[in-house]
């Protein structure tokens, strides 16, 4: 052993009081302990152990910047003493900078002395790889480890999980075992780590030694059962049915797993899953499960099975009176021959209960035509003879004799359901004729609306299709789903203001706007949704801000598992523990994240392609160089002096209230300094917010680097191997303008694989092979190699690029997608414009299928490209999207409004 | 395919949370849920479509602190069903799968819950197809001022 350095040694006063300020500091008596620590200070300033004490207390009482220096300061001061290494990892594991906390956490247990010896020579029994530095320590005095050695194992243990380091966390634990193994979650946490870091023979052995030392086990007993469930799972994923049925059986029998609907997931008999569907019968699961057993796939029943598993299903039906899902599984199983009375009973009962989900619940049978035809004529049949008021021929004779005045109910659900129907096969007008003839039936129904919004938003009526939405919102205040419904419709509208109002309605009255308390209950529906609403209005700031938040939450998610490290061992709650694990890491492929990533990604990729774009968005003042609707609105309708001094009312209100609260928050903040610095209030370690310095996204917008900012957002989608083009398409942009060709090559790779004729993959390819052929100096020579031959195997050098893009175009010229990624080609490769646009007219050809979106593609390219002819090209998609609103021009758009709101405002009748 | 009844998995709670914020008041950030699912993981139940979205969920617990002479029960904290999922029973088949659950697991004797005085579809469903009865009345128990019921059902067969 190395004695303590002079430097550390303290004379015995210093010392006793060294003693004394550790006591402090546990006890969070921080006033004190800062001023014991200065009595040893003022004679030893160079004392590191005692700065870095101080510093922590400073962190706890608030002042978190002066603590860390005196922190780093004492570490420096006192490079081997495990109190210095302790102290900062307990401030770096508060600013959540895990990887940094863990290593000093090493550095510690290295240095804590008389309990833990370095000895190159002796077994390992901890290591820890961390910068490939193998770091071997040996126990020389298990017995002597202090409270305190325990807690700097377990906080490293949850470091090690967080990480997923998980060979040095089997060490942790290893060590944690052997020095407590009387702690029953010291057990539990070896078996967890050997299990996690895939040694699953080591976990079951270790759960078993556990086991065999119990004595006295409680019947019916949540936690102890949870631990048996976990005991079976291992032997599941290992294969060993027969020992994890046997395991089962008796521990179930003997009370001592008590959770039933978990109990029977690892049995296949027939009858377990027919007590499970007793249990819960409308579990679809517990169905294919059941069928399963007796070797039926049912989501493919063949034809000699069929007449059999429909008459299964039948029996189960008739035993579970309660669910309708053994019916809807019938209709699924029966051929289109046998479907007609199948689904006459299904769909007239339905009806009958004005059950709103049915036509979704039907849609997916629609694979079969014949089934939809058969569907369409059963309904379109009732509604026939509801209109003369009176009731389908076929209609099941128990319900026939319910009472009439069901009847207008059911005939308005049939309308909907026919609606719907028709809006799904493409025939809008037809189910907005419908629609009209529902409301004009029941005007106050909220879902005629809600559908008749759905139908215009689909066939590119945004403005229309949120006033219809609003319309449902207003016929039922109270009900915060037609509230949000009624917002998001606004946000796509681009009625971005109306929008927060409304949100507005629901959300808490004391948040400094809406969005903040959106923002704060973690709503991802509502970000993604106005950062879209802004970047469609080119605000992009604003787009930026909302995408960014939306990464904030998802750290926020990814943080939120660390406390259930230590706590989910403790509450012996070890299989779902697990499944969080499972979902923490394949967390940031949530589809709102990668929308959000991607959204943001294309915004930085055109500001470094054009930087004067920043001046654009923010020239003109922050909201209007582009169309803003609200704005052309309230300009179009000459708001009456009444309305106009109302609008302005509530703008300084909102400012006053805006400010009232930063004066509170202000004096709130100067408050707590002033307490600080007299009282012992224990702020904790963990980082709190900090003041946002960037409200409205100008800094994320006139970033220096927003390739990097793109890649930082993309990068943890990486290694999660998502199907998403856009994604890939995203990488390839960005990394191909930082350089990276190897990433740039790899993100077009896995593009082909999932789409390999995509017009968006065709324009890039193009763009690679003509910038890699133009590159002035030759990559290094691995590098180089790997993306020649990747480039060669996705796009060949045999032809010249023109060809290519030629070749392309012809084996494509009906698809209006391909057509467009032709067109862009030949701007790439430096074709005249005249030609090009001569190219993308091409997708006004009446052979071509033009969806919606592909002409607003094609609108924007062409104004991309300067090109004169755009406003032709608006005006033919005006013609031939005739329902559509999306080709008006912004005063268009708002005259329209104005003019739907009168009316609507004026006549109840809603029609088209 | 019609709706499924299961019991709530980590990788829903994120859905439950915007269930929730889609239709109702009291809103809670994922740590609560987190706690929830964590502590008890076998008494959530969520409402799955054929195409795998959370159209309704029940969010439940034990109470940790049970007052003196008490006895273990369970507490509902958020159930809600999307609107265009009505009709369908879900509610009500996700509350029975949970107070099986509380019963069963942790041997809960009763289970309460609170409802706001203007709720009407909810209390009906609570009273009448539930059969929970009013305990007791909470002054301003919501953020806005309004009172609740606090209402409980007996576990015990």
């Amino acid at each position: 052993m190395t004695p303590t350095p002079t430097k550390r040694a303290l004379p015995s006063k210093e010392s006793s009081l060294f003693r004394e300020l550790l006591n402090l500091y546990e006890t969070r008596q921080l006033k004190k302990g800062q001023k014991t620590a200065d009595q040893i200070l003022k004679k030893f300033p160079e004392h590191g152990e005692t700065l870095c004490m101080k510093g922590l207390i400073l962190t706890h009482m608030g002042k978190r910047e002066e603590g860390l220096e005196l922190v780093k300061k004492g570490v420096r001061l006192d490079l081997t003493s495990h109190i210095v290494w302790h102290v900062f990892g307990l401030i770096q594991k508060g600013e959540k900078n895990y990887e940094e906390a863990l290593k000093s956490y090493i550095q510690a247990l290295r240095f804590d002395k008389g309990v833990i010896a370095r000895s190159p020579c002796a077994p390992s029994i901890w290591c820890e790889r961390l910068d490939d530095d193998l770091l071997v320590c040996q126990i020389t005095d298990a017995m002597s480890l202090n409270q305190e050695n325990m807690n700097i194992l377990r906080d490293a243990a949850h470091l090690q999980t967080q990480l997923r380091l998980y060979d040095g966390l089997v060490d942790t634990r290893f060590l944690l075992l052997k020095l407590r193994p009387n702690l029953r979650q010291n057990w539990i946490g070896l078996a967890l780590a050997y299990h996690l870091n895939g040694n699953l023979v080591e976990a079951r052995r270790v759960l078993e030694q556990y086991e065999r030392s119990l004595k006295n086990v409680p019947e019916y007993d949540p936690e102890q059962s949870d631990l048996l469930l976990y005991h079976v799972r291992i032997l599941e994923d290992m294969e060993e049915f027969t020992t994890a049925l046997t395991l089962l059986d008796t521990k179930a029998k003997s009370r001592a797993i008590v959770d039933r609907v978990a109990q029977d997931s690892g049995a296949e008999a027939e009858q377990a899953w027919r007590t499970l569907i007793h249990c819960n019968p409308d579990n679809t699961g517990y169905y294919y499960s059941f069928f399963r057993s007796k070797n039926i796939e049912l989501g493919a029943v063949t034809d000699p099975d069929r007449m059999s598993t429909l008459r299964l299903l039948q029996d189960l039906s008739l035993q579970n009176p309660h669910t309708n899902t053994p019916k809807r599984l019938e209709l699924m199983v029966v051929s289109a021959e046998g479907f007609r009375p199948l689904a006459n009973d299904y769909l007239w009962s339905g009806l009958q209960k004005g059950i709103p989900s049915l036509f979704v619940d039907m849609k997916s049978l629609y694979q079969d035509t014949r089934k939809r035809v058969i569907v369409e004529e059963l309904v379109d049949g009732y509604r026939q003879s509801l209109e003369k008021n009176c009731l389908p021929d076929g209609a099941p004779n128990e319900i026939v004799a319910e009472s009439d005045s069901d009847v207008p109910t059911t005939y308005l659900w049939t309308l909907y359901f026919l609606a719907q129907h028709f809006s799904h096969i493409g025939q809008h007008s037809r189910a907005l004729s419908l629609l009209s003839s529902a409301i004009t039936h029941t005007p106050t129904l909220p879902e005629l609306h809600t559908l008749r919004g759905r139908i215009l938003k689909r066939v590119g009526d945004f403005l229309g299709a949120s006033v219809a939405v609003n319309e449902a919102r207003l016929l039922d205040g109270q009900d915060r789903f037609l509230n949000t419904k009624s917002a998001k419709y606004k946000l796509r509208a681009g009625l971005i203001e109306e929008a927060n109002d409304t949100f507005g309605l629901f959300t808490k009255k004391d948040a400094v706007s809406p969005g903040a308390d959106l923002e704060e209950m973690q709503s991802l529906l509502y970000l993604t949704e106005e950062g879209d609403a802004h970047r469609r209005q080119g605000r992009l700031h604003y787009a930026l801000k909302k995408y960014h938040a939306v990464r904030k939450i998802f750290e926020e998610f990814e943080d939120d598992q660390f406390d259930f490290h230590g706590y989910s061992l403790r509450k012996f709650t070890i299989n779902i523990y697990l499944n969080l694990l499972s979902w923490e890491d394949r967390l940031w492929s949530h589809p709102a994240y990668i929308h959000c990533a991607i959204s943001a990604s294309q915004i930085y990729v055109e500001l470094f392609d054009n930087p004067s774009r920043r001046k654009d968005v923010l020239s003109t003042g922050k909201e209007l160089v582009f169309d803003n609707l609200d704005k052309t609105i309230s300009r179009l309708s000459g708001m009456s002096a009444e309305e106009e001094k109302k609008a302005k009312k509530r703008a300084k209100k909102a400012q006053q209230k805006q400010e009232e609260q930063k004066k509170a928050a202000a004096a709130a903040s100067a408050a707590s300094a002033a307490t600080t610095s007299t009282t012992n209030e224990d702020k904790g370690l963990d980082l709190t917010p900090q003041k946002d310095d960037d409200p409205d996204g100008i800094k994320l917008l006139t970033s220096p680097e927003p390739l990097d900012r793109a890649w930082k957002l993309l990068s943890p989608l990486l290694r999660l191997s998502i199907s998403n083009l856009d994604l890939w398409f995203s990488v390839f942009d960005v990394a191909v303008r930082r350089g990276k060709y190897l990433q740039a090559i790899r993100a077009l790779t896995r593009a082909k694989v999932l789409d390999a004729n995509h017009p968006d993959l065709h324009v890039r390819l193009l763009h690679f092979r003509k910038l890699y052929e133009s590159l002035p100096s030759s990559l290094p020579s691995p590098v180089a190699v790997v993306v020649s031959d990747a480039l060669e195997t996705l796009i060949t050098r045999e032809m010249t690029l023109e060809t290519y893009n030629a070749q392309y175009l012809q084996q494509n010229h009906l698809n209006a997608r391909a057509i467009l990624g032709a067109a862009w080609g030949l701007q790439i490769l430096g074709s005249p414009r005249d030609e090009i646009e001569g190219v993308v007219f091409g997708t006004l050809n009446p052979q071509v299928v033009l969806p919606l979106k592909t002409a607003l593609d094609v609108l924007s390219f062409l104004k991309d490209i300067s090109s004169p002819r755009a406003n032709e090209f608006r005006l033919a998609c005006e013609k031939i999207f005739d329902l559509s609103t999306v080709f008006k021009t912004p005063d268009q758009l708002a005259i329209m409004h104005l003019q739907r709101q009168g009316t609507l405002l004026n006549t109840p009748n809603v029609d088209d | 395919m019609s709706v499924t009844i299961r019991p709530a998995r980590a990788d829903d709670l994120s859905a439950m949370q915007a269930c929730n914020l889609q239709n109702l008041p009291e809103n809670y950030t994922m740590r609560y849920y987190l706690y929830h699912a964590m502590t008890w993981p076998s008494l959530s139940y969520v409402a799955e479509d054929a195409k795998g979205r959370i159209v309704g969920y029940v969010l439940a617990k034990m109470e940790e602190d049970i007052a003196p002479g008490d006895e273990p029960h369970g507490h509902l904290t958020s159930i809600s069903v999307l609107r265009s999922y009505r009709r369908l029973g879900l509610a009500k088949k996700l509350m029975l799968q949970s107070q099986d659950a509380m019963a069963s697991v942790y041997r809960a004797s009763y289970v309460s819950l609170h409802v706001r005085k203007s709720n009407r579809a909810a209390l009906s469903l609570y009273r009448d197809s539930l059969g929970f009865t009013v305990q007791d009345i909470e002054k301003k128990y919501y953020a806005d001022g309004e009172d609740a019921y606090a209402m409980r059902l007996s576990l015990k067969q």
